[in-house]
């Protein structure tokens, strides 16, 4: 989840305040939130925002600029330091291609410094940089219609996970479960970009055992706050 | 009473186990969607004519209680002897109401001569068409609409990503109908559709059984329609533009 302004969709609130009446409507207890302003401006300024406020509901998540894989040494170093256990990479809205050396890179640094990385983009083009490393990283926009790649990926990556939200096909929660185990999926909502509640009644009427939904619906992301 | 505008039978090709035929009934079942009006995703996909041949002989063999399915004709725009043949051999039983186009498949986008041709010949048929809308091209629909009188048409999907083009294109005609079923549920879109399109215009699609319908039912929630906009939204909309009769309590 994000929180901040949207330069496309000026017509959304995607303040603090009225992402966590979003939340609560849905009945969602806790949300890793990183800062727009940090993803799409400035990451040092989005990260102090998030720093400074860290209650709950909502956990922080950093972030660091893939255009500018320079202060992203510092930056991730700072955000380590501070506690941060996850970092939200802006790859698709930053432009920053799989084989940029910037991402490369970042995704070094985020292994070595034992951060979990949420990213953007299409699984089946961003798994790149992160594999091979250990890496723990959870793709925000696996989509139905690629489950299969992500289910290959998942094979070979024991850290990498899909979030629930575009995974939409009647059986897709299910299927990535049987396939390789609750523990490659997440709950994601999309806050504030996309409605909550697709997501949310499609996970809550999943067909999964209640171990399983208890996984991908909070545990996954519990273990990345504690591993 | 809820009547699903986009619904599709058999197997799609992505990693998912959709292809049983009495998958869209379950689904109808569950999410307590009283009418679905189908295409055979074989036809949108692939094989026009052995894919509406199938699609006839499953509905034929729906059980007669419950959730009631309807049909579409499906039209490839690059086939239009085969869709003047399919229109006339199903549209007469009653049981298919419309007709569906894509456009990515056939490769003929919404302004193309194919895609007005075949629209020309839907509207002689005299029936409504779902019209698959990605993008800002779905502005071209106002065109055939002005070269034919009669005809109505269902932006399906709403434009996709461009669905703010989606609905000001319906606000410019009042038988351009949207219905904003995707994948991708881009935070209050329906509430932007109904605070703009006529409310005799908005319809409700789920594009089951490609995508689960908790996905339309979940963003026709999110835009918490008072009880006109959800009756007209969800039913009767739709029974009125395809002449579905229905059964309130």
């Amino acid at each position: 989840m994000l929180v901040g302004r949207v330069p496309s969709r000026h017509d959304l609130d995607a303040s603090r305040p009225a992402v966590l009446a979003a939340l609560a409507a849905a009945g969602i207890d806790r949300a890793l939130t990183g800062s727009l302003r940090g993803g799409l401006f400035d990451a040092r300024s989005g990260n102090d925002e998030v720093l400074a406020d860290p209650s709950p509901p909502l956990i922080g998540v950093g972030t660091v600029d893939l255009r500018d894989a320079l202060t992203a040494e510092t930056e991730l170093v700072r955000l380590a330091g501070a506690g941060v256990r996850v970092v939200r990479l802006f790859c698709a809205e930053q432009g920053a291609e799989p084989d940029f050396p910037g991402l490369r890179h970042v995704a070094a640094l985020t292994a070595a410094h034992d951060l979990t990385v949420l990213t953007s983009g299409d699984v089946r083009r961003y798994w790149r940089p992160f594999a091979g490393r250990g890496a723990r990283v959870c793709f925000l926009d696996v989509h139905a219609y690629h489950l299969a790649d992500f289910v290959l990926l998942a094979r070979d990556e024991p850290g990498f996970v899909a979030s629930t939200r575009l995974l939409n096909a009647p059986d897709s929660i299910e299927r990535v479960v049987a396939e390789v185990g609750a523990h490659h999926l997440a709950y994601g909502s999309g806050l504030p970009r996309f409605d909550v509640t697709p997501s949310a009644l499609r996970l809550r009427l999943a067909d999964l055992t209640s171990q399983d939904w208890a996984t991908v619906s909070h545990g996954t992301a519990r273990s990345w706050l504690t591993t | 009473m809820i009547i699903d505008v986009h619904a599709h039978a058999g197997p799609w090709f992505f990693a998912m186990d959709v292809g049983a035929p009495d998958l869209g009934l379950d689904l109808m079942r569950r999410y307590g969607i009283d009418v679905a009006i189908v295409s055979a995703a074989e036809a949108v996909t692939y094989d026009v004519v052995s894919g509406n041949r199938w699609l006839a002989e499953v509905l034929a063999a729906d059980p007669p209680d419950g959730p009631r399915r309807y049909g579409y004709v499906t039209v490839n725009p690059t086939d239009l002897a085969a869709a003047e043949a399919d229109l006339t051999r199903y549209l007469p039983g009653g049981r298919f109401v419309g007709v569906k186009i894509h456009t990515s498949y056939p490769a003929q986008g919404l302004g193309s001569t194919a895609m007005r041709e075949a629209l020309g010949l839907v509207a002689d048929a005299g029936v409504p068409a779902l019209v698959h809308t990605w993008g800002a091209d779905v502005w071209s629909l106002l065109d055939v609409l002005d070269a034919h009188p009669s005809l109505r048409l269902v932006a399906g999907h709403m434009g996709g990503p461009a669905w703010r083009e989606g609905v000001a294109a319906a606000v410019r005609c009042e038988r351009l109908y949207v219905e904003p079923c995707c994948s991708i549920t881009d935070r209050g879109k329906v509430r932007y559709a109904l605070d703009r399109v006529p409310p005799g215009q908005v319809l409700f699609g789920t594009d089951a059984t490609l995508i689960d319908p908790a996905v339309s039912l979940g963003m026709v929630a999110d835009a918490e329609p008072d009880d006109e906009e959800r009756e007209r939204m969800l039913w009767r909309n739709a029974s009125e533009l395809f002449g579905i009769p229905v059964r309130t309590a």
